[in-house]
């Protein structure tokens, strides 16, 4: 069933009234389309090429798996943390992960309450990314505890031996703050699944694949109750993930900066931690987005003008941690505290002064190219330097890290810290495993938001059909054909799928 | 009817730059209302500032830290509306067309706050200790390293030139929004957005940055030993809680009051306008929080010494009704969607929320002239004064134009806007 051919001409009456709106989704495209475009992709035989991408990305994760396996055999003191730098790598590499993993629920959440719906083309794709980035997170104070197979013992679980995790740690309160918004992050995906899910369903053409699509889908017949039951749900979850997103980062944040170290301890830590958090997590999504849209054909759901708009917000959270930065170096002069000034300045031309001017350039000063539209909308750009926006942000967590450690207030104990090979393959791993989810995601699950990405189109205006007595404008096609004997693929999914 | 809008007499400027255009305005978005709606506040305002001199002549100390807690709310006030307006411009807001006239008013409070800045410079060795000449007599009795320190910064020469820089650049950004936008009205609005736009592109960044240091000059050095990374945020989120507060008290006055913009300014609107002022009091306690968490739990004494001061002599009642009054009632009244959409319950905790705001600034400033002063009569009198004719001067401005940017290209979706 094609409505594309009816569709142009009501197309253009119905924009007239709002020329200066442009069109979210372009290409004509009609709801069937959407659904076309988007469920293909976990319908047809696997291309050879996924099969190569799986096969490095899993590599690499076995690679983490090697070294993880290495780790918990030998000891922490196969990686290069060591006194002073008792955090190395792998709090670098926490907060690294943790960081890319805000862009995906803040993109569904915070965006979907200020009503932007360019969103929907991206949210599905962005949220799935999160919840591997957290994932990825994970793992390194996992393993950092030393005896991982007792790492429930960081929840507090009553047990025999009166033990109680330390309340008042912050890497307690971190426990916390990443496992409920993984959990609140998770819950929040599936639900925004389900429609669709629902939609991948009605289309299955092998037994298997309905019962399992048909039970994640949990029944969903497009019901206006269902609707409404979820679109409730759907607002409750994204007020309840709004000050989870804003949270996490603050009391990852809080690690550091409830300390008295130099150059930790400094106010502006949770709000800048947070805008580093979105810059980063949306440098990550514009790095796989541009390739993804490219190889999947997405190129008319997740537009141009949806990418120069995450780029716009990658320049406006890179000025914001830029200054940041700056605001941390005027205050630690002005505080007249010389451990303050010394922190700062040994950061700025000390030892690391090369990791400090990588983090400068990359996050402060690169993202500046966006100030310029012709460069925020050329694919190259944006992909370039998307990657140098996610390699500052690893620096600006080695720069915090590892220079307000390596010259701690003994100096007898002053050093170089140098990580190790197991540090270099443990991370280099943490992405595969990244990747390998986020094809497997790419793979099996339908990667826009089907439903919300209808939603967002013309069609779905209560008057679009209004004029010509229910007929498309302009013709004497009916617009709404009924529906058709084959129950596999027919407008009836279409309806259910769309809002 | 003029075709373009001329600029205003010079002394006139100060409070408008430009002249009346309100007869070029559609009858409907038309200020109807009489001279009384800022006469009165202005002349009371100027009968409290002249009682207050009272106060001058027997305790100056208390007048000009009640004249500064007075000048910096409002102050903040316009700072927030300004970076209101940036957001609503560059976010290509269209929901808020209808109240924009009303921020545009607002942020031409600049020139007049500046003039009113002036008397603060007479009370700068009150103020600010750092103005002390004896501290900086190496060897002397009251010898202060650490302000030696940073008397590089800390001087009043360079002080003034700063606070000049500043006042100069947020006048200069708020005219252009400002007489872009009028001057729409009667020269036709066909791409104005994109220019108002561009304005607060490069606006929004260069405000942050002098909004963050005035923050520093203005306010955080009034306890000169002290220092917070985060002091500018705080400075300005609480500014733009009560920048969009005072826009719905205006707004609700010229409905209710006024009878002016009927079916113009509707519930929808009001509804938007509540959801920032919950959004910006979350963000103000978030803000809070972090501060106090972080220096709180590190215990360093040259910070904690901040929050000791206000955690003692009479103080911890101020600092127990802030977290209540600033943070935990108004989430609560304003968490529900019916509270947001009427237009009294709404109208009651925009002027709340204002009180609260001059409340945070007063429990900022007030004690660093000494723990065991709490409340003062002249902090009622110049605080209130100054709001008025704060108040006054926006209610004259909108009162010579159009009460909506009238020809705004995206005018219909605001009149037509609804919360889905």
């Amino acid at each position: 069933m094609d409505n594309t051919t009816s569709q142009p001409t009501a197309d253009q009456d119905h924009s007239a009234g709002h020329s200066h709106h442009e069109s979210l989704v372009k290409g004509d495209l009609s709801f069937h389309d959407i659904t076309e475009m988007v469920s293909r992709h976990t319908e047809k035989k696997t291309p050879l090429a996924w099969y190569v991408a799986f096969g490095l990305a899993s590599s690499m994760a076995g690679l983490l798996l090697l070294s993880l396996a290495y780790q918990v055999w030998n000891g922490v003191g196969v990686w290069g943390n060591n006194q002073p730098v008792a955090w190395g790598w792998p709090i670098v590499n926490f907060v690294f992960w943790v960081g890319i993993g805000h862009a995906g629920t803040l993109i569904s959440a915070i965006l979907f309450l200020f009503r932007q719906k360019w969103r929907t083309s991206i949210n599905r794709a962005a949220e799935a990314m999160t919840l591997f980035a957290v994932m990825c997170a994970l793992i390194f104070p996992t393993f950092h505890v030393g005896r991982v197979w007792v790492i429930y013992w960081t929840l507090p679980i009553p047990n025999q031996m009166e033990m109680w995790p330390q309340f008042k740690s912050p890497l307690l309160w971190d426990v916390f703050a990443v496992s409920s918004y993984f959990i609140v992050s998770l819950v929040f995906w599936y639900v925004g699944l389900i429609p669709d899910l629902a939609t991948i369903r009605d289309r299955s053409t092998t037994w298997l694949r309905k019962k399992v699509t048909g039970f994640f889908a949990l029944g969903w017949t497009g019901a206006n109750r269902h609707w409404r039951n979820y679109e409730k749900a759907y607002l409750l979850l994204a007020g309840l993930a709004t000050p989870l997103v804003l949270s996490v980062h603050s009391v990852v944040s809080f690690d550091f900066a409830v300390s008295v170290i130099p150059g930790w301890h400094t106010t502006i830590f949770p709000p800048y931690f947070v805008a580093g958090a979105i810059f980063s997590g949306f440098a990550m999504v514009v790095t796989l987005m541009v390739v993804a849209r490219k190889i999947y054909g997405l190129e008319n759901v997740i537009t141009m003008d949806v990418l120069e708009k995450m780029n716009i917000i990658i320049l406006v959270t890179g000025t914001i941690v830029g200054f940041a930065y700056i605001t941390e170096f005027f205050m630690a002069w002005y505080s007249q505290v010389e451990y303050e000034q010394y922190a700062f300045i040994n950061r700025a031309f000390g030892p690391y002064a090369w990791a400090y001017w990588i983090m400068m350039t990359c996050n402060l000063i690169s993202p500046q190219l966006f100030w310029f539209k012709k460069l925020r909308r050329s694919i190259p750009v944006m992909f370039a330097l998307s990657i140098v926006v996610n390699i500052g942000m690893w620096f600006e967590r080695f720069v915090i890290t590892i220079t307000s450690l390596h010259r701690d207030f003994l100096p007898s104990s002053w050093g170089y810290f140098e990580p190790t090979f197991i540090d270099v393959t443990t991370f280099i791993g943490s992405f595969g495993l990244f990747f390998t989810l986020f094809l497997l995601f790419l793979r099996f699950v339908p990667m826009v938001a089907m439903a919300e990405v209808k939603g967002v189109m013309p069609e779905a205006d209560p008057h679009y059909y209004d004029e010509g007595d229910g007929r498309a404008a302009g013709t004497s096609v009916p617009f709404i054909q009924p529906a058709q004997e084959d129950p596999g693929r027919n407008e009836a999914g279409e309806t259910r799928g769309g809002r | 009817m003029a075709d373009s809008a001329r600029s205003n007499s010079a002394l006139g400027w100060l409070a408008d730059p430009l002249a009346s255009t309100a007869d070029a305005a559609q009858r409907a978005y038309r200020f109807t209302s009489d001279r009384r709606a800022y006469l009165a506040p202005i002349a009371i305002g100027l009968a409290l500032l002249l009682v207050s001199l009272v106060g001058l002549a027997s305790n100056a100390s208390q007048f000009f830290y009640s004249y500064f807690i007075g000048w910096i709310s409002c102050l903040t006030i316009a700072v927030g509306g300004l970076f209101f307006l940036f957001f609503n411009h560059l976010t290509k807001a269209s929901w808020s067309v209808v109240v924009r006239r009303v921020n545009e008013a607002l942020v031409w409070a600049f020139p007049l706050l500046f003039v009113l800045g002036i008397p603060i410079l007479f009370g700068m060795h009150d103020l600010y200790h750092w103005t002390h000449e004896e501290l900086y007599v190496e060897g002397g009795p009251k010898y202060d390293e650490i302000l030696a320190g940073k008397r590089g910064y800390l001087n009043t020469p360079f002080w003034i030139g700063r606070v000049v820089v500043y006042f100069a650049l947020w006048i200069y950004l708020s005219y252009k929004l400002y007489v872009l936008s009028v001057r729409s009205d009667v020269e036709g609005g066909e791409g104005v957005p994109a220019k108002l736009r561009k304005v607060s592109a490069w606006g929004l960044p260069v405000t942050a940055v002098a909004t963050a240091f005035a923050s520093y000059d203005l306010l955080m050095s009034t306890d000169p030993h002290w220092f917070s990374t985060i002091f500018g945020i705080y400075f300005f989120i609480g500014g733009i809680l009560a920048a969009v507060s005072l826009m719905v008290v205006l707004l609700a006055s010229f409905q209710r009051v006024g009878g002016m913009l009927e079916g113009v300014v509707t519930k929808e609107h009001y509804h938007d306008l509540g959801k920032y002022m919950f959004g910006f009091t979350v963000f103000w306690a978030y803000i809070a929080f972090s501060q106090y968490m972080l220096i709180w739990y590190a215990g360093i004494p040259e910070e904690t010494l901040f929050y000791k001061h206000r955690l003692m002599h009479g103080w911890e009642w101020h600092s127990a009704f802030l977290i209540i009054f600033h943070f935990i009632v108004p989430f609560l009244i304003l968490l529900p969607r019916f509270t947001k959409r009427s237009i009294p319950t709404l109208s009651f905790m925009a002027v709340w929320l204002i009180v609260m705001h001059w409340f945070d600034m007063h429990w900022i400033a007030a004690p660093t002239q000494g723990a065991h002063h709490t409340f003062h009569w002249l902090d009622l009198t110049l605080g209130l004064g100054l709001f008025l004719i704060f108040a006054g001067t926006i209610v004259y401005r909108l009162s010579r134009h159009s009460l909506i940017p009238e020809k705004d290209p995206y005018l219909g979706d605001s009149l037509h806007f609804e919360n889905v």
